[in-house]
């Protein structure tokens, strides 16, 4: 439960099954429920909490501003399309604050100060201006703040609703309770225009989250960093870039010995600024982090960024997805399995056969003009498959035998090459053993000395 | 009496006798005498289909190679037993993806997973030695997410498990070529297996006769210190 001046302000499901209700006093609700725990109010944290909304709330419109009492203001006139439609979109912005571990309630409606009232009266959706005033003038008086000093007076008047404060007559509304409340009914009912401060995002992005404890599961880890990137949605949709580099930083405790944060970087080949694919290159990046001490915060930071460049729709799209999911899908393979681990050819113009079937990880920028250059002119017998190392062939009637005795089927290819690094001096044949299957093996020429040893050194699967 | 034929009603109804015909699309295997074999005329795509072996080696790369060749488009091949070589296979080298065994086989089938769900690639090659009735439904599920061609080479001893491909072959080897047993397809019973001729391409069993051209003198092309 949370305190204001000794006072409950609010209070968690099972302290309120216990029977601790707002504005009890601090003793009493100790008294109902004594292992609750007591937080003071905070305002410092909700002010936080709310710039952390509002930058999240930055990839649903450009035009957010702050209201009165803990409030956002949203223009989504011009989303509406680009998000399917106003239903489409309130999913959307919920989904968004759940993600960022907030609770909200949400208004909509034609006029800002309309969605406001709406909102702190528990929510709802108006889409026409009229539906709005039939639901405004049922709402309670005392939502309007610059009447709540009034309510008493406003009771005794019998003036219970906004709609008996509209037909009161305006100048003696104006001289006892001020002009602010005749504007701000004005506003409301859209007869009068508003003034919004829109909220600028800033230059440059970089992220905080305290965590409740000290964490060591990376599951937890990556819920907060769900968060923080929610943010950095936001932040990348008001300044129209793309992220290409981020940095993640697992804070840990201050203790004795001050231990450094633990940096998480991701790169992306392919810049982007939706979150999904990112959440999913984290966590595969995150299971493979090894925590030296449990983590107490996380802070994220767009360590480089480039402008947006928008997705085209095509007419027709290509059967194989695009280059961009192609690259989107060697980068989660790459997190996952390792960088050595996911190879692509590029074979090196060298006779000996280890070293030109060359594999490179695929992060390296290999033009097929550069393949072109290295390939053989024409095709060679080349198995498909090379054992890692030569294996030895036993010899049994002057024959090599592998499981079989071999019988040579092809006539000998001469490789003799490699005198400034490893010489090799080799007869290659294709051999059928007696379970037909065939391979490639090969005679070692050394010479001066009578022995032949036969080597196999692949497979033609 | 001529028994009615229901294939023209729906695509999943066929007579016993009957291979059926447009279930999914297929790809051309390129070899004729195996297409007429197969339902749909060719290796289904989007679907699971097991190519069990006696031995990794015994030629299944040989009867994928004209269909890979004809797919231009990646080829992944997760975990093979030996390193692959590029130049034995006759597609592109920048075509193909290979996928090393980090020595955890629940990552090779996170991998397959990926790629099949992504339908970034033409055709996904995994070998595995043993793999579990969930994980081959949950790889035929992934299969139908995308267009891609999706072999499993298992050994041949997995072949009296059951399996959800719909279409799973036993790979022999076989003198000139391999014998190919119809474990399980859409279609009549097989008992004969099909003999395919396979032996590896540039087979040279003569020695190549190689005659270097010389290369044409034209006059003044030759320094006169050097001619002397």
């Amino acid at each position: 439960m949370v305190l204001e001046q000794e006072g409950v302000l609010a209070v968690s499901y099972r302290a309120h099954l216990m029977g601790v209700r707002p504005g009890m006093r601090r003793s009493g609700a100790l008294m109902l429920a004594p292992e609750a725990q007591m937080h003071e109010r905070a305002p410092q944290q909700e002010q936080e909490a709310l710039h952390a909304v509002a930058l999240a709330m930055l990839q649903y419109t450009p035009q957010v501003a702050e209201g009165e009492g803990a409030t956002l203001l949203l223009d989504v006139g011009a989303s509406l399309r680009l998000f399917g439609g106003i239903r489409r979109l309130c999913r959307l912005v919920r989904d968004s604050l759940q993600k960022l571990g907030f609770s909200g309630v949400l208004g909509v409606a034609p006029t800002a100060r309309g969605a406001w009232l709406l909102a702190r009266a528990g929510g709802g959706r108006t889409l026409k201006l009229d539906s709005l005033l039939r639901r405004l003038h049922r709402l309670p008086v005392g939502l309007l703040p610059p009447l709540q000093r009034h309510q008493r007076w406003l009771d005794g008047i019998g003036c219970l609703s906004i709609g008996d404060l509209v037909r009161l007559p305006r100048p003696g509304l104006q001289r006892r309770c001020g002009i602010e409340v005749l504007e701000m009914l004005d506003a409301a009912q859209g007869l009068a225009p508003e003034m919004h401060e829109w909220l600028a995002a800033p230059p440059s992005f970089k992220a905080k989250l305290e965590l409740f404890g000290r964490i060591e599961n990376t599951d937890l880890l990556l819920a907060g960093a769900c968060r923080l990137l929610q943010q950095l949605t936001g932040w990348l949709c008001a300044h129209q870039f793309a992220v290409s580099r981020i940095r993640l930083l697992l804070e840990h405790e201050r203790g004795r010995e001050a231990c450094p944060p633990t940096p998480v970087e991701v790169m992306l080949a392919e810049p982007t600024w939706r979150d999904e694919h990112i959440v999913r290159l984290l966590k595969e990046r995150l299971a493979k982090v090894e925590l030296p001490a449990p983590a107490i915060g996380l802070a994220l930071e767009a360590a480089q960024v480039e402008p947006m460049a928008p997705l085209s729709d095509s007419l027709f799209p290509e059967p194989g997805g695009n280059a961009q999911d192609r690259q989107r899908l060697f980068e989660v393979l790459v997190a996952r399995l390792g960088a050595e681990n996911v190879l692509q050819s590029y074979p090196k113009a060298d006779y000996r056969p280890e070293v030109a079937n060359r594999w490179v990880p695929l992060h390296e920028k290999v033009r097929p003009a550069d393949i072109a250059a290295q390939m053989p002119p024409r095709a060679l017998p080349r198995p498909a498959f090379l054992l890692p190392k030569p294996i030895q062939l036993l010899m049994r009637d002057h024959r090599p035998f592998y499981c079989s005795p071999l019988r040579m089927v092809s006539t000998a290819e001469r490789i003799e090459a490699g005198w400034w690094s490893e010489t090799q001096t080799r007869d290659y044949f294709i051999a059928e053993g007696e379970d037909h299957a065939y391979y490639w093996v090969y005679r070692e020429r050394t010479p001066g000395t009578e022995e032949t040893r036969w080597y196999l050194h692949g497979l033609f699967a | 009496m001529a028994l009615f034929d229901p294939q023209p009603l729906h695509p999943a109804l066929w007579l016993a006798s009957q291979l059926t015909k447009g279930a999914t699309s297929c790809v051309d295997t390129g070899i004729p005498v195996l297409s007429h074999q197969l339902p749909g005329g060719g290796w289904p795509t989007g679907v699971l289909t097991e190519l069990l072996l006696q031995q990794p080696g015994v030629g299944e790369l040989r009867l994928l190679k004209s269909t890979l060749a004809s797919l231009n488009r990646p080829a992944a091949l997760l975990q093979p037993p030996y390193a692959p070589q590029a130049l034995g296979f006759e597609l592109p080298p920048q075509q193909l993806l290979w996928i090393r065994n980090t020595g955890k086989a629940a990552d090779s089938l996170w991998a397959a997973e990926q790629i099949l769900r992504s339908g970034s690639c033409g055709a996904v090659l995994l070998w595995q030695q043993h793999i579990r009735n969930e994980s081959l439904r949950r790889l035929h599920l992934a299969a139908q997410c995308g267009e891609a061609l999706f072999f499993l080479l298992r050994p041949i001893a997995a072949a009296q498990d059951s399996s959800p491909a719909p279409l799973r072959l036993a790979l022999r080897p076989a003198p000139g070529g391999i014998n190919i047993e119809f474990v399980k397809r859409r279609g009549p019973q097989r008992d004969t297996p099909l003999f395919l001729p396979l032996t590896p391409t540039l087979l040279q069993r003569h020695a190549p006769v190689d005659r270097p051209l010389p290369a044409p003198v034209t006059a003044r092309s030759v320094l006169s210190e050097l001619v002397g």
